[in-house]
């Protein structure tokens, strides 16, 4: 299937188009962050500013439209830079993860024999520790922040796309025109690259599409257990973890702070729901199997 | 033939309702198997005649298929009518079928034995000791070597032609009254498509059955048919008993499939091809659905959709120009152009 | 089959090498003081700054890698993880205390996520593209997108600050009274099931009772996965030839797809089982923390948060190689299901 057959159901399907358009909004949102929420300090926009010091948190007002979470944090500013925070964490870490992946699957296949064993075996260990937990470790060891918590994803993130294009490498190298075009010696590297490519990108899209979500997702849990950005960074998790200590209200009510959890909890599960609506049609309409 | 016959399928029409339209895969299609007798179904891949006999099982996915219009007439029934539950009865007891791909066709789970048995059990009152008795009694029938042994293996322990022979002993456990073959020798070898045709018109033999054989392949059709229907696009196009149609072809289609194969017997040097492909049934032509492949096309062939029509007692044809065919033959003229030199 | 799981135990070793030099490639990330409190048993042992140097020279903190290495998994290999600051116990034993609570959770979690994962993934195709697959997938989707972290802080929000129903921790406070009691033994150190050896079924109850928010909160999101795989496995098992054939015996729809399909299309779920179970003691982590259960995923946590590097290294270690086991006994259970595999 061609890419504009693609885009076009992609464009058709409801269930994709609603999780288009959220990933817009999103896009909006992060692209003009700072006319929807200007920074107090230009040079440090991703510091999210304080109405004041008392710790309790503050219900939404003409001011603050949000409410502010604990320690006064602005719940909005935070929101709204928080979704560059996510768009940078799910960009770089799913494409240098993903690209990792491409290469060494790619390598371990063609190659095959014991550079194949070897990489898969290596592919293994990396499995072998919960992703949530090995990344918790590796923070923890090369200390909290935004960088090291990326470093820490892509490093434990990138085994499933290598063993995905592993799989569909070997498929495609036993195809019909790859076979003939090698038995006829052809050296003609391009065209084989070319068929290998455009047979194998679509799952690989569709997992780092998915992926794009549940890399959000793995970075804020970091931030909620206290290992991820600094205090004060805009990070969905962090103001998340802030709610952490108030979702219990007030004697007679217990929905007193509801804002410090609901506010950031949609934001981040709108912002993986999408691009797992995404992913999702994408597979069906790829899926020949399913049709 | 003045029997009684055993189906008699009427007008039938099996439509696929697809995203990209309605595909009219079987469109008015009428044929009788009578007892006792073979009848083949030929015709390239996509002219219907697998959704033909599914039709006749009930087992066109639904959706997007349905069947459209039509009756299908067994012992006084009108299968398109009855309920599903009824119908339940009557398939893998009266009417059975086999399938091409003997290597996927079987539960890969489950053992061939338990297979067979719990088709036996299903339409038959019998204990599983007594049906599995009847699944060896079966497997031996159908020339499995130690089927003592074999009825408890798993389908991938054997091979293609012996699971076929599963297959075969499957459908016959419940001694039906209709066999239906969709292509049931194409993905085999060719010394195993002939044991598996052999042991097919045997055991037509030992149970009085009707068989419904389907396929391409006008060689199998040869070796064990008595009456033929030729399919193209949906429809029936030509219909009479198998030494007719091969010594006088009356259609075009039929004339242009005989010519193409290679025959060791007839002293001919030159093959003859039928040009192009079989139009989309999401887009057939007006008209006579061949006439984009038909040498012999020319005005009515492009207005009127012919009717099948009795040319000679006992042979219909749905032609406009059959008569013109039967002067070029005459003639000793050919039609299409030559495909190539047969050495 | 045989050969199969010979060729399973002969990776086995080269994975738990490989990942024993994973965790002890990480802590030679840190400088040689930080990584002396792997190898203290107890703080006692350290008096002053200059004890200190002399500990990283007497443990051969400077020598070279493959020394450290050799002395690290020696350790390792005797149960010595170091000591955890976090939980003020040496790593070994707050390992110990803190397992049966986390495997209590752990199983009890798997019940939901098999069998609703398996039954609902199994009805959504058997209905493909009806309405009943279409809500279930729905459901399915923002299952597997919702956070478990902002999930469970809901399911507490609502279950606990709003209608009391679901508290957080382990038990009541008078049944953990009960519990620490010497009339009640400790069998197994999970709740429920020492309840019922004990005959004290308001302990049972009190314990099932905590957990039914953390199992729902660590099942939704491996939930949606199982079915969403269950799903597509059953529509391309659907399609397969064989079912036609059952159809063709004249089989009802319900045994073609209970009997026929359904066992063909768990098969290719077994092999993801592995994977889940990894997912599953990751969302222990968060789980544990937010409900406060004294498992090892809030140790886990807890160690992050204290730069308690012996623990953190020592819980992973302890994880990685326990989720190992378990995916050796994954692949030989698909062996048993799959004639296929099993015969050859």
């Amino acid at each position: 299937m061609e890419w504009q057959e693609v885009v076009k159901r992609l464009l058709q399907n409801k269930i994709s188009l609603l999780g288009i358009l959220i990933i817009l909004f999103f896009i909006i949102v992060a692209v003009f962050a700072p006319w929807i929420a200007p920074p107090r300090d230009p040079d440090d926009p991703y510091l999210i500013p304080r109405a004041g010091w008392s710790i309790e948190p503050q219900p939404p007002s003409d001011e603050y439209i949000f409410g502010t979470t604990e320690g006064q944090y602005d719940i909005f500013y935070g929101i709204v830079w928080g979704t560059r925070t996510a768009f940078r964490i799910g960009l770089i870490v799913v494409g240098i993860s993903t690209s990792i992946g491409i290469v060494l699957g790619t390598i371990a296949a063609y190659y095959g024999g014991w550079i194949d064993e070897i990489l898969m075996r290596i592919t293994d260990i990396f499995m072998s520790i919960p992703f949530i937990i090995a990344t918790i470790v590796l923070v923890t060891i090369l200390g909290q922040g935004l960088t090291n918590v990326m470093i820490a994803l892509i490093t434990f993130s990138w085994m499933s796309t290598a063993r995905l294009m592993r799989s569909q490498v070997l498929s495609v190298k036993e195809d019909e025109f790859v076979q003939a075009a090698l038995a006829l010696g052809a050296n003609d590297f391009r065209i084989i690259f070319r068929h290998i490519i455009l047979n194998t990108i679509f799952p690989v899209v569709i997992q780092a599409s998915m992926r794009m979500g549940s890399m959000v997702i793995t970075a804020s849990t970091l931030s909620f257990l206290g290992v991820g950005t600094p205090e004060g960074y805009a990070d969905w998790g962090q103001m998340i973890s802030f709610a952490r200590n108030w979702i219990l209200g007030v004697e007679g009510n217990p929905l007193n702070y509801w804002y410090t959890l609901i506010i950031p909890g949609v934001a981040i599960t709108l912002f993986c729901l999408s691009w797992n609506l995404i992913g999702d049609a994408f597979r069906d309409i790829l899926d020949p199997k399913l049709n | 033939m003045n029997k009684q016959a055993l189906v008699e399928v009427k007008n039938l029409k099996t439509y696929f309702y697809t995203e990209e339209g309605i595909v009219k895969a079987v469109d008015g299609v009428d044929y009788e198997i009578y007892p006792g007798e073979t009848l083949g179904i030929v015709g390239e891949s996509g002219c219907g005649k697998s959704v033909t006999s599914l039709s006749i099982m009930r087992l066109v996915e639904s959706p997007p298929g349905r069947i459209e219009a039509g009756e299908i007439n067994f012992q006084g029934k009108d299968l398109t009518k009855i309920s599903e539950k009824e119908m339940r009865k009557i398939r893998g007891n009266d009417i059975s079928m086999i399938f091409q791909e003997p290597m996927t066709s079987l539960n890969p789970v489950y053992t061939v034995g338990d297979q067979i048995i719990e088709a036996i059990m299903l339409h038959k009152d019998v204990n599983r000791k007594e049906a599995r008795k009847q699944a060896i009694d079966m497997l031996k029938k159908v020339g499995i070597p130690l089927p003592e042994q074999r009825v408890d293996e798993y389908p991938h322990q054997l091979s293609g032609g012996m699971r076929q022979r599963v297959m075969i002993a499957m459908a016959l456990s419940c001694d039906p009254k209709l066999l239906i073959a969709d292509e049931p020798t194409t993905a085999l070898d060719v010394t195993i498509q002939a044991q598996i045709l052999e042991l097919m018109n045997s055991l037509k033999e030992s149970y009085g059955m009707s068989i419904m054989m389907i396929t391409h392949d006008l060689g199998v059709i040869a070796e064990v048919s008595d009456r033929v229907a030729v399919m193209y696009a949906g429809k029936v196009v030509e219909y009479t008993d198998v030494d007719t149609l091969f010594d006088d072809p009356k259609h075009p289609y039929t004339w242009g499939l005989m010519n193409s194969i290679p025959k060791l017997d007839k002293d001919v040097d030159r093959l003859e091809a039928i040009p192009g492909s079989v139009p989309s049934p999401l887009n057939f032509p007006k008209g006579c659905k061949f006439n984009t492949r038909c040498p012999l096309a020319e005005g009515k062939c492009y207005d009127e959709e012919p009717p099948l029509e009795e040319a000679a007692a006992g042979h219909k044809v749905r032609c406009w120009r059959y008569k013109d065919l039967e002067e070029i033959k005459k003639r000793g003229e050919r039609i299409y152009e030559d495909r190539g030199v047969q050495k | 089959m045989i050969a199969y799981i010979a060729r399973r135990l002969l990776i086995l070793p080269i994975i738990l090498f490989g990942v024993s030099m994973l965790i002890f490639s990480m802590i030679m990330m840190l400088g040689p003081y930080q990584r002396l409190s792997t190898y203290i048993n107890d703080p006692a042992q350290l008096k002053g700054a200059e004890d200190i140097d002399q500990l990283v020279s007497k443990y051969g903190l400077n020598d070279p890698w493959y020394e450290q290495y050799g002395r690290w998994i020696g350790g390792v290999l005797k149960g010595d993880f170091g000591w955890s600051e976090s939980a003020g116990a040496p790593v070994t034993k707050a390992i110990a205390d803190r397992f049966p609570a986390t495997l209590e959770l752990a199983l009890l979690s798997l019940v939901p996520v098999i069998f609703g994962g398996i039954i609902l993934g199994v009805l959504s195709a058997v209905h493909h593209n009806k309405a009943l697959d279409h809500t279930i997938r729905i459901f399915a989707v923002i299952g597997w997108s919702f956070p478990s972290f902002v999930f469970g802080l809901i399911v507490l929000m609502i279950f606990y600050g709003v209608l009391g129903w679901l508290p957080p921790g382990r038990l009541s406070n008078w049944a953990t009274e009960i519990v620490r009691s010497a009339d009640f033994v400790s069998y197994t150190g999970m709740y429920i099931l020492d309840g019922i050896l004990n005959f004290n079924f308001s302990i049972v109850l009190d314990a099932i009772r905590h957990l039914i928010a953390p199992v729902i909160t660590i099942s939704i999101l491996w939930w949606a996965f199982i079915l969403r795989i269950t799903r597509s496995n059953m529509l391309e098992t659907l399609k397969k030839d064989y079912i036609r054939t059952a159809r063709a015996k004249g089989l009802a729809d319900n045994i073609v797809v209970y009997k026929h399909a359904v066992r063909n299309a768990l098969i290719p779920v077994v092999t993801v089982a592995g994977q889940m179970v990894l997912g599953l003691a990751g969302g222990l982590v968060i789980v544990e923390s937010i409900f406060n259960i004294r498992g090892l995923g809030q140790f886990m946590a807890n160690a992050a948060q204290q730069l308690d590097y012996p623990g953190v290294l020592g819980g992973a270690l302890y994880f990685g190689f326990l989720l190992i086991l378990i995916n050796l006994f994954v692949d030989v259970s698909y062996a048993v299901i799959d004639p296929r595999i099993r015969l050859e």
